[in-house]
């Protein structure tokens, strides 16, 4: 029989951040106590199996206000997955006009229904020479 | 409509980011027609648009969202309800006719100066942040040496990686949010450095954005020395005691090419000012009535140019409110002066807004001087409330319902946050 052990955590699923405390014996989660709301439980049996997180980052596009467009996971992946995850948005690359939500990479990193998608709508903007500094005389 | 500005107005809005947007919205709550917002970037959305982190919306939309995906629900309704939004534009003045019409004076790149005249306007200007010369950090005077908002919108809008090896003095979640960022796009971060003995950010922030990328959190620490010629090379750090002064003794070198500043945020009231506003010494913002007036008839103020908030959420409560009594006030709607002076009392740091009424609910914002676990929020002798916790950093809100106020006749109502055993109402 293994003995009773407990995990300390400070839950992530909003700003109130409660102290959670898992109780496990080896794989088998016992009690989780601490959180303020259901959410708190669910975060730390998460975190005890499958620690989860997600993240945000920009890829370049063209012939938008900005030169970024803001994309996010539309999942959490596994955390060892961040790096990974992070290198294939590196490899992407995005074309105004582009509409909140799209997807631009499916299944990022190998893991299944976690896709990357625009955080923002961005129009295509027209470049007119005043605007433009390389026309500047 | 984006980019049309007319010469006549109900409300105009200085500024449209989440606290102008919001009070635009608000203004056409209360009925009016004609609102303008006057933003001084190329779109609206203000600081959301850099901050692509997810966080926002958990208390307005009960999920959360990243800021560009926040903002843009705020500007489609706007764009949807026939709001107009000057960009490229600035506000830089104001004047009261004769016929109590205020004329707002506005510089853009495109129409040159032209004046808008207005019934009600909403000063929704937003803060900005404290740069190195409000902590006075004393070395040379390199590049490389950035407040923590700047370099993020140096990377996330315009994609200039700030530098490869990282310090972040403050721990302010702006500065949490970036030691995160930066290490995802491959810059090194040599660890967060806070001067007080815990973190100025949300705890969840130091979990996700430090420790699950192994950064070091120093407490009681801060940089004494900024090393380097042209470009940052190093900076000196050093523990604090209890006063805040650093120990020399314990100092050591962090090599870095960067260093970012997370070490606060001051509303930006240099409009407000030249008014003649009365401002509130310790939020830096206007001191406002109960419906959110300035101590200029007709001017109101809400967001981060009132008082610096720490969620979008709270902002955009504000600023629908306050656009709902800018919009009321241009339809020539009076409501009696508040007779209630609210004042912070024991470990509370400012409360808002400066006065009440006893007619209706008011939502009241606080903060507190010092960290309390746990603590009795108490106003005056009409209500306690037991709290889990209160730290400064995370703002307080509370309604005051008006059955409380109804046998209220004092002028004066105190707020206190006490220590659990700090004794009872009397």
């Amino acid at each position: 029989m293994t003995a009773r052990q407990e995990q300390h955590y400070v839950c992530i699923s909003c700003p109130i951040g409660c102290p959670l405390r898992l109780v496990h014996e080896g794989d088998q989660i016992i009690e989780v106590e601490g959180q303020e709301c259901n959410r708190g439980a669910k975060y730390a049996r998460q975190e005890f199996t499958d620690p989860r997180r997600t993240f945000s980052t920009t890829v370049p596009i063209t012939g938008a206000v900005y030169g970024r467009l803001p994309v996010k996971l539309s999942a959490p992946v596994p955390r060892q997955a961040i790096p990974a995850a992070m290198a294939a948005i590196r490899l992407l690359s995005a074309e105004a006009p582009v509409r909140l939500g799209q997807v631009l990479l499916r299944d990022v990193a190998g893991v299944a229904g976690v896709d990357v998608v625009a955080c923002r709508t961005m129009d295509r903007v027209m470049i007119t020479p005043s605007d433009d500094p390389s026309s500047a005389t | 409509m984006f980019g049309r500005m007319n010469r006549r107005y109900d409300v105009v809005v200085v500024g449209g980011g989440p606290a102008g947007l919001a009070a635009a919205l608000g203004a056409l709550d209360s009925g009016v027609s004609r609102v303008l917002v006057v933003e001084r970037e190329p779109e609206a959305g203000g600081i959301l648009r850099q901050c692509i982190h997810a966080g926002f919306g958990l208390h307005h939309f009960r999920e959360e969202l990243t800021g560009p995906e926040y903002a843009e629900r705020f500007v489609t309704q706007v764009m949807d309800r026939d709001i107009d939004v000057a960009p490229h534009s600035y506000v830089t003045g104001l004047a009261v006719d004769s016929s109590g019409h205020r004329l707002v004076r506005v510089l853009s790149e495109r129409g040159g100066l032209a004046t808008v005249e207005c019934r009600s306007v909403v000063l929704a200007m937003g803060c900005r942040e404290r740069t190195r010369g409000a902590v006075r950090i004393p070395g040379t005077r390199p590049a490389g040496i950035f407040t923590a908002g700047l370099a993020q919108k140096l990377l996330n809008l315009d994609g200039y990686l700030p530098g490869r090896r990282a310090v972040i003095l403050g721990s302010g979640d702006i500065g949490l949010i970036m030691a995160r960022r930066l290490t995802l796009e491959g810059c090194k971060v040599e660890g967060v450095f806070e001067l007080m003995p815990y973190s100025n950010g949300l705890t969840r922030n130091v979990v996700q954005c430090l420790d699950d990328y192994g950064i070091p959190l120093h407490l009681s620490t801060t940089v004494t020395r900024i090393h380097g010629r042209d470009r940052i090379e190093a900076v000196t750090v050093a523990p604090v005691d209890e006063t805040g002064r650093p120990d020399a003794a314990r100092a050591w070198d962090v090599p870095c090419d960067t260093l970012l500043l997370s070490i606060g945020l001051i509303p930006e009231n240099e409009l407000s000012e030249s008014l003649g506003i009365a401002l509130d010494v310790v939020t830096g913002g206007p001191k406002v009535d109960s419906t959110l007036a300035t101590s200029l008839p007709g001017v109101f103020a809400c967001g981060n140019v009132l008082h610096v908030h720490d969620l979008v959420d709270f902002v955009t409560e504000e600023a629908l409110r306050a656009g709902r009594f800018a919009g009321e006030h241009a339809r020539q709607i009076r409501r009696p002066r508040d007779a209630i002076a609210l004042v912070p009392g024991a470990n509370v740091r400012y409360c808002l807004p400066h006065t009440l009424s006893a007619d209706r609910p008011h939502t009241v914002y606080m903060r507190a001087k010092t960290r309390m676990s746990p603590c009795i929020l108490r106003v005056g002798n009409l209500l306690e409330r037991r709290l889990r916790f209160v730290v400064p950093a995370e703002m307080i809100h509370l309604t005051i319902q008006p059955e409380l106020l109804e046998r209220f006749y004092e002028d004066r109502l105190q707020i206190d946050l006490l220590p659990v055993d700090g004794g009872g109402v009397p």
